[in-house]
């Protein structure tokens, strides 16, 4: 009980830690936004997109600004382990009786709850703007976004935090992200739909995580039928094995006094 | 002998633990006695912070035994043992309150209980009307005692010291010990590692002189200066032969002399008489003299300088 207390403590200090950092907070929504905004819009009149399941290519690209703002979220809040090594504050936490491992749950469980929250606040501030079709009605269709939401935070918080227990420095995590997750964004379906791609690029979507969030939140939002889509019984299954394994990779390995720098 | 209530607070017995090639532990055994204020003093890198550090159960040994309040270090040893670290280990834009309530949470208590505690050590330690404020606003001083309220938040029976006072200007040392050794007694045992042996020598019951990952001595301050002189001299005196070092020590009222890192040190009963003798000895050779009541510096230097190289060696 006293461990999920000190869980809870985490928890709420890394929460308080962001909602605090109001640069942070905005930035990681607002950089997405400015895409929807202006990608949008740009496309949207520049080029008039024609092969698009349902037009209005601002609308299609809500749920690629989504999954975006879920990547920045994961980053963001994975390096707060640095912060709290560069701080001396891990060695504190490391030096208490509480379980290196109830650490880590706190810290990514805030890590989850503020990438979610940031991702539908997203949603929120898009979705009055667009032409959402809202296929399986607007309840519904938030329900199916938000459980695609969080299985993508969940599966994006274990991946920063594998990565963020094993590397060193922030540049170096900062860089792994960058090359892993961001190119990830390009081929996911974010910007543009993987049904009309050449075979090799619609192949290394299909083996994309992203693609699978971007799909289901497509299909409940923007999509007026889920035809030309992946659908939401492969994209949540995929989903839902991903974030447990790589939730558990996420834990499996915890920071040691050699991570904290000594 | 098993470590009992009243056995040793800290039992360690011939420990030996490397970091790649270099021993941080070389065969370091000690007995730190409960209650009261122990001493773990030495230069940096001999060893004494990676003691603490296996003391507070966040390393093993890798050979060698360790017990800790009668117990194997392991983690639940970690709610009876509070460490204040070398560094501090805040988060400056926490508030500090915030940060001795998250630290008591994560050390088991209640959030009422940690909340009230919290309250009692800011204001033990001075810092209750900074109780709001950023840590980040606080002086150097002033987060060090934070440091220490934090670290006797859970009210552990065994404190640790890593070196508590390092960069505190006098005042704010002066204020900081003061109000840790107002905390009534409880039977707490405080282990202190430090190089600041004035210190020591004030606030120590007994102490261990480490060198080179090993104890060397140990004993009551008393009981380590016991045989010095009365003064203690300290000469920069560039390059002393060990002919002149033992023709020095050979002079009526002085006592052991030594010479490390190009101090030459002395005891001595008269160091009116002993310094213009030294002049006439070494000539130009001296470039300054400091002369001091003879303190636990001086044993130190008298115990270390036994094992040190010969004196031509070092000079």
């Amino acid at each position: 009980m006293s461990a999920a207390s000190a869980c809870l403590a985490l928890f709420e200090r890394d929460v308080m830690a962001v909602t605090r950092s109001r640069s942070q907070l905005y930035s990681t929504m607002l950089t997405p936004l400015l895409f929807l905004v202006f990608l949008g819009t740009g496309v949207s009149r520049g080029l008039e997109p024609s092969s698009l399941p349902a037009g209005n290519y601002t609308a299609y690209l809500v749920a690629g600004v989504v999954v975006m703002t879920a990547v920045f979220s994961s980053t963001f809040s994975s390096a707060s382990y640095y912060r709290d090594r560069d701080s001396g504050l891990l060695r504190m936490l490391l030096s208490s009786p509480l379980g290196a491992r109830w650490l880590l749950l706190g810290k990514s469980l805030a890590g989850v709850t503020i990438g979610v929250s940031q991702a539908v606040v997203v949603l929120a501030v898009a979705a009055p703007f667009v032409d959402f079709e809202w296929q399986y009605g607007v309840v519904r269709g938030l329900a199916i976004s938000f459980a695609a939401i969080l299985l993508l935070n969940v599966m994006l918080g274990g991946v920063a935090q594998a990565v963020a227990t094993r590397i060193t420095s922030m540049q170096g995590f900062h860089l792994v992200m960058n090359l892993v997750l961001f190119p990830l964004l390009f081929f996911s379906g974010a910007f543009f739909p993987v049904a009309n791609l050449p075979t090799w690029l619609e192949v290394l979507a299909y083996l994309n995580p992203l693609s699978y969030a971007v799909d289901a939140m497509e299909v409940a939002t923007y999509a007026d039928s889920s035809e030309g889509f992946i659908g939401l019984g492969i994209d949540f299954a995929v989903l839902g094995v991903l974030a447990a394994a790589v939730y558990a990779l996420g834990l499996s390995r915890v920071p040691r006094l050699s991570w904290s720098g000594k | 002998m098993s470590t009992t209530a009243t056995g040793p607070a800290v039992q360690a017995e011939s420990i030996i633990h490397a970091y790649g090639e270099r021993r941080a532990l070389d065969g370091f055994t000690v007995d730190v006695p409960r209650r009261g204020v122990f001493g773990l003093l030495g230069p940096n890198g001999s060893g004494k912070s990676t003691f603490i550090t296996m003391v507070a159960a966040m390393e093993q040994p890798q050979t060698g035994k360790l017990k800790v309040l009668g117990e194997v270090p392991a983690a639940g040893l970690r709610a009876r043992v509070g460490t204040v670290f070398q560094e501090n280990a805040q988060d400056p834009n926490m508030r500090a309150a915030e940060q001795l309530l998250l630290a008591g949470r994560v050390f088991g208590m209640g959030r009422e209980q940690a909340r009230s505690r919290a309250e009692a050590l800011l204001g033990q330690f001075g810092l209750g009307a900074r109780a709001n404020d950023p840590i980040s606003a606080l002086s150097g001083g002033m987060r060090r005692r934070l440091e220490m309220a934090r670290a006797l938040l859970h009210d552990p029976d065994l404190l640790l010291l890593d070196e508590p006072t390092t960069g505190v200007d006098p005042g704010e040392r002066q204020a900081l010990w003061a109000a840790l050794l107002d905390t009534p007694d409880r039977g707490r045992t405080i282990l202190l590692a430090t190089n600041d042996l004035a210190e020591a020598d004030r606030v120590c019951d007994a102490v261990a002189f480490i060198r080179d990952g090993r104890v060397i001595a140990s004993g009551t301050p008393a009981e380590l200066k016991r045989g010095l002189r009365r003064e203690a001299v300290r000469v920069g005196w560039e390059g002393p032969s060990a002919e002149q070092l033992a023709q020095a020590a050979a002079w009526p009222g002085a006592g052991d002399i030594t010479a490390l890192e190009g101090i030459v040190h002395a005891t001595v009963d008269d160091a009116a008489a002993f310094v213009p003798r030294l002049f006439a000895l070494a000539g130009s050779a001296i470039r300054s003299v400091t002369i001091e009541r003879a303190s636990l510096e001086d044993a130190y230097f008298q115990y270390v300088n036994q094992r040190a190289p010969a004196p031509e060696a070092v000079a």
